[in-house]
């Protein structure tokens, strides 16, 4: 499984479309057909990639907004980011 | 333009001529139709379609039916239909095989013996379906009614019970958009829904718990009841997208359908959707799903699967959508 660096560069990939449901984030991805649904910190994190952030900024940043160890809050983001990768949601630099 | 196929090799005159090889007569009607917001000119008669005055302008859709050998089109190697970018092919046992490119034109070359009713019955359904997708609208499958809240489409898996509801909301005097495909385009305010065919196709039992409307006739496997003043010609705002559902409870019951299942029913319910792999449009219906979850209500509606009682659940729709949504105003039921 990928492993993210702290200074890697987090990017919204180009090829979506994203509209907010109700307490949801949809995305689609065009080139796959399939679309997502993302709710709650799914969601947080989503904006916080609006514009380019690298993996460490991020860490900090969710840790700002939730109550969560700093190793858990590493621990998640490496999974779910590496999951948003693996779907095409996210481009790495 | 089709005016070049009209010319005649007849003329009079001069005895120098040559020896008469290019004697020939085209003939070519024009039978100029509207549906789906489009003008379409077919060189046959379309009485599905709803006739319009003959314009000068160039119609959106051309339909030609080939005639004799020539410009046959070829059988597919295998397979019933194909689909590439901007152009779908449809080959139909016994009955036709038709070209649809570019969301422009059809071609139809009618096998022998066919019937001319089982032959629109394609064009009707699968080459305007085709059409539909190339030409960038998201096409339901479902009816859809107009009301003073908007707009209300009805979908589901087949036998839910859209054409029957349709019918009932024919019986109250609605006048129906649709009761097959619905095409829906993107104006500046938000998704519409475009007038369909003006007919009310029918099963025996649902013709018949409608007393036998006047003016029926039996097409190849459906009772047709013309709309007539019941057909809404005109372009309407989408309110809501209904999934019909059956539930073993005696009293219907309507829910809206949130977040990422909202988009999931708008493209399930595509109408036939295989016939878009291929073309260019995915985008654009992908991005139109999003815009028509965005801007309309999609709702679940369960009740007992019970045919008698699609009045009850017309009453019940009714008083649903009063308390849902706001009368639209004139102008608001089309924002053109």
């Amino acid at each position: 499984m990928r492993k993210f660096h702290a200074v890697d560069r987090l990017f919204r990939s180009n090829d979506l479309i994203a509209t907010n449901l109700d307490d949801e984030t949809v995305l689609m991805n065009i080139e796959a057909g399939s679309y997502y649904g993302l709710e709650g910190s799914a969601r947080a994190i989503w904006e916080r990639l609006e514009t380019p952030i690298s993996f460490a900024e991020l860490v900090a940043a969710m840790m700002k907004e939730y109550r969560v160890a700093v190793a858990d809050c590493t621990s998640e983001l490496q999974k779910f980011l590496g999951e948003m990768e693996r779907e095409g949601l996210l481009r790495v630099e | 333009m089709a005016a070049q196929e009209e010319h005649s090799g007849v003329t009079g005159g001069s005895v120098t001529g040559g020896d008469m090889k290019d004697l020939r007569m085209t003939r070519m009607a024009h039978n100029t139709y509207r549906a789906y917001g489009m003008n379409i000119r077919s060189n046959r008669a379309c009485p599905e379609l709803t006739p319009t005055a003959a314009g000068a302008e160039e119609p959106d859709v051309t339909i030609r039916w080939t005639n004799g050998a020539a410009n046959r089109l070829d059988p597919l190697d295998g397979g019933r239909f194909m689909v590439q970018p901007g152009r779908f092919r449809l080959d139909v046992a016994g009955v036709a095989r038709y070209s649809v490119e570019d969301g422009r034109r059809i071609e139809i070359d009618p096998l022998p013996e066919s019937q001319a009713e089982k032959i629109r019955l394609f064009l009707m359904g699968s080459a305007i379906g085709a059409l539909l997708y190339q030409r960038g609208l998201f096409p339901l499958h479902g009816s859809a009614v107009e009301t003073r809240w908007g707009a209300m489409i009805f979908v589901g898996f087949q036998g839910a019970g859209k054409s029957t509801l349709a019918g009932e909301f024919y019986r109250r005097g609605y006048r129906l958009l649709s009761d097959d495909v619905c095409a829906i385009d993107k104006s500046p305010l938000g998704p519409r829904v475009l007038p369909a065919l003006p007919q009310l196709r029918l099963c025996a039992d649902a013709y018949e718990r409608m007393g036998k409307p006047a003016g029926a006739r039996f097409d190849v496997d459906k009772f047709v009841v013309p709309l007539g003043e019941r057909y809404c010609s005109e372009p309407r705002r989408l309110t809501a997208v209904h999934v019909l559902t059956e539930h073993a409870e005696e009293a219907p019951r309507m829910e809206r359908i949130r977040g990422l299942e909202r988009v999931r029913s708008l493209l399930e319910n595509l109408y036939r959707l295989q016939y878009l792999r291929g073309q260019r449009t995915y985008r654009d219906l992908m991005r139109m799903a999003a815009m028509i979850a965005e801007k309309s209500t999609v709702a679940r509606v369960s009740r007992k699967k019970d045919t008698r009682s699609a009045g009850d659940l017309v009453n019940f729709l009714e008083a649903s959508w009063a308390e849902e949504f706001p009368e639209l105003s004139g102008e608001e039921h089309c924002d053109a």
